[in-house]
């Protein structure tokens, strides 16, 4: 949950603003300030298809640990075909995420195979890439300079994967808010192509993490974008490990 | 049994009642399906058959710890596929699919590392797709040979949880028979000169079943080890008489494993038991399946090969889906088009090429609630194959869902 995450949590703080030799410290601090021990939301997801066609999904999605450590569930509670379809993802800090689905209706969970994690994930525009959280040091960054977004100042920066990491993603741009530390965008490139881009919005202080309650990832080869409206956000709530794991995934 | 499974029920509910402060899930389905066979069988000459069927599950958690769920299920068919009680049916060991049945109850307590199931419930064990040799506790619904579902059991489920390493305990103190197609049907091919019958005479076996199963998640592989101690759920024939037999559900003990091993370019899947009985009229064997699968896009594709070596033969007859479909090369490949339409085809080809199954499916959903699929399932092969003895059977299915 990678861009989902970091910009869930991206808080903001504006001290003086590092210059480009810096970056890494940027990255470090915006990490920094997103860092939780817990995280759980309501999701509504609303697939925007080219011919015009939408369609909502929603989910819960309970978080433990953060950046790279974590683990966490996603559950789906709407539409009623999906409903009771579950997640499991486990975080690693030096290679790339194990996942489980869980399907009622088989009764079984399976271990999903991610040899191409491009793949979307139910449907939607985010990839099961994009659902992974990533660690800063996973990639290499580099400062491309000022930008405004949406009013916001922000700080351009590429970062690239590091050969260890293994990602669709040739490199990607993000933009960090000098306000808050707060992603305000992030375009994904395949070569020297724009594939995808993650737009943040409203974005509020919740429990002292500066987090976009609003996230819409547009799949610029299709045509298509997906909006994740987060509700219910909390922080730090209390959570038990016993409850992130394949037999925890069984009894949701 | 029924008045215990009502009692079973009302508990359920006043549990539910008090509890639905914590959280109430439900879900549910209505669907209709069209059957469509352009052959007549032998012994069946009905082209069309329209089956019903509702379900309705709840989930409750009255506390963090506790979670009750239930679920139930009618059902109408017009091939006499259906039992005509209005009775509420727990057990589910029928001839016939009971008309209102309570598809599972159960509840199931989490403290810590332990969570304990008891009740009536789904068991799944194994890796594989088609073919899962150590899937002991899932007999299954074979009206339909090739259109399957499973069914619940009774009983009582211990799993803990030590790390990567998982244990998971089962006792089951009744034993599920699959429900096998019936006489008269086309799903049945008796041999040649066999007398028609009303009813199958089954001996049920009416003792208990204990599994045990081991597994570890590594990084970056899974591994598990089972043991299964109790009965086949599918049946071999017992002569009884010229001309006469009664199905029999032989005792059965398995050692068995799987594997998952995921890398960069290709899953591998593999799983397998050994099989032994001290029932005379059954066979002591070996299954075994090892599977590829790899992610390419939105298209999944999996397949491998499910092998079978048999250690001691003695059995005259079976009725073994498992089995049948083994030394077979199996496949599945599942493409997803968008967020509301679905392709797949799935097939199993004997290694002799004397059987072959292939089955298109193509979904589509509408709005939140209706989602309309239609499915081609071509079977053909040699008459003393598993497969190939179905080969009139080949059929269409148009099959419309609401979801609630």
């Amino acid at each position: 949950m990678n861009r989902l995450f970091a910009a869930l949590c991206l808080l903001g703080l504006a001290a003086a603003a590092p210059s480009a030799q810096d970056v890494r410290q940027v990255v470090d601090e915006a990490q920094r300030r997103s860092s939780a021990t817990s995280q759980r939301y309501e999701g509504l997801l609303q697939v925007f298809e080219a011919k015009g066609r939408v369609s909502d999904k929603r989910w819960t999605l309970e978080r433990i640990g953060s950046h790279g450590q974590s683990r966490a569930i996603l559950k789906f509670t709407a539409p009623a075909e999906v409903k009771g379809v579950a997640l499991l993802i486990v975080n690693h800090p030096d290679r790339a995420s194990d996942q489980w689905m869980w399907t009622p209706a088989i009764e079984r969970d399976r271990r999903i195979a991610l040899q191409d994690r491009s793949t979307r994930f139910f449907g939607t525009d985010f990839s099961f890439e994009d659902l992974e959280e990533r660690d800063v040091n996973q990639y290499d960054y580099q400062m491309l300079g000022d930008e405004t977004v949406e009013g916001a100042a922000c700080w351009k920066i590429q970062s690239v994967p590091k050969e260890r990491k293994s990602s669709q993603y040739t490199r990607s741009v993000v933009w960090i808010r000098k306000d808050n530390y707060a992603f305000a965008r992030i375009e994904s490139y395949v070569k020297d192509a724009v594939v995808r881009r993650l737009d943040y919005s409203d974005i509020e202080n919740v429990q002292g993490i500066w987090t976009a309650r609003r996230l819409e990832m547009t799949d610029l080869r299709r045509g298509s974008r997906t909006r994740l409206t987060l509700d219910k956000l909390q922080y730090n709530t209390p959570m038990n490990e016993e409850d992130f794991t394949l037999q925890a995934l069984r009894r949701q | 049994m029924r008045r215990s499974a009502v009692l079973a029920t009302a508990i359920l509910l006043a549990c539910v009642s008090p509890a639905a402060a914590q959280s109430i899930t439900t879900r549910g389905f209505v669907e209709g399906r069209l059957f469509v066979f352009p052959q007549e069988a032998d012994l069946d000459h009905q082209h069309f058959i329209v089956d019903l069927l509702a379900r309705e599950e709840l989930a409750a958690r009255p506390t963090d710890w506790l979670r009750l769920q239930g679920g139930i299920e009618f059902r109408a068919n017009d091939a006499d596929q259906v039992d005509d009680s209005w009775q509420p049916d727990i057990r589910d060991r029928g001839a016939k699919r009971p008309l209102l049945s309570i598809r599972r109850l159960d509840a199931t307590v989490s403290r810590g590392r332990l969570t304990i199931d008891a009740g009536k419930q789904f068991i799944r064990w194994g890796k594989t797709e088609i073919v899962t040799p150590t899937d002991r506790f899932a007999p299954r619904d074979y009206l339909n040979v090739f259109d399957t579902e499973y069914l619940a059991v009774p009983g009582v489920r211990v799993l803990g949880q030590f790390g990567a390493h998982s244990l998971d305990a089962v006792w089951v103190p009744v034993f599920t028979p699959s429900r096998i197609p019936l006489p008269g049907k086309r799903w049945t091919v008796l041999p040649p000169g066999a007398p028609a019958v009303d009813a199958f005479d089954r001996a049920i076996p009416e003792g208990r079943q204990a599994g045990l199963r081991w597994a570890y998640v590594g990084s970056g592989y899974e591994v598990s080890g089972s043991f299964f101690d109790g009965f086949n759920h599918l049946p071999v024939v017992e002569p009884v008489g010229p001309l006469a037999f009664r199905l029999v559900f032989p005792s059965m003990r398995m050692y068995g494993g799987d594997a998952v091993v995921p890398s960069r370019w290709i899953t591998i899947k593999a799983e397998g038991g050994y099989f032994t009985t001290d029932n005379p009229l059954a066979d002591d064997y070996v299954l075994y399946v090892i599977e590829l699968e790899r992610q390419h896009g939105e298209l999944l594709a999996a397949g491998g090969y499910a092998g079978e070596h048999v250690t001691h033969q003695r059995s005259i007859g079976r009725f073994a889906p498992d089995r049948g479909m083994a030394r077979a090369f199996t496949g599945r490949a599942a493409y997803t088009i968008d967020a509301n339409r679905s392709a797949a085809v799935e097939a199993a080809v004997r290694a002799d090429l004397d059987g072959v199954y292939v089955k298109a499916e193509y979904s589509q959903a509408r709005g939140d609630h209706w989602r309309t699929t239609v499915a081609l399932a071509a079977l053909g092969g040699d008459p003393d194959n598993f497969l190939g003895q179905y080969r009139h059977n080949s059929h269409l299915v148009l099959s419309v869902r609401y979801s609630f």
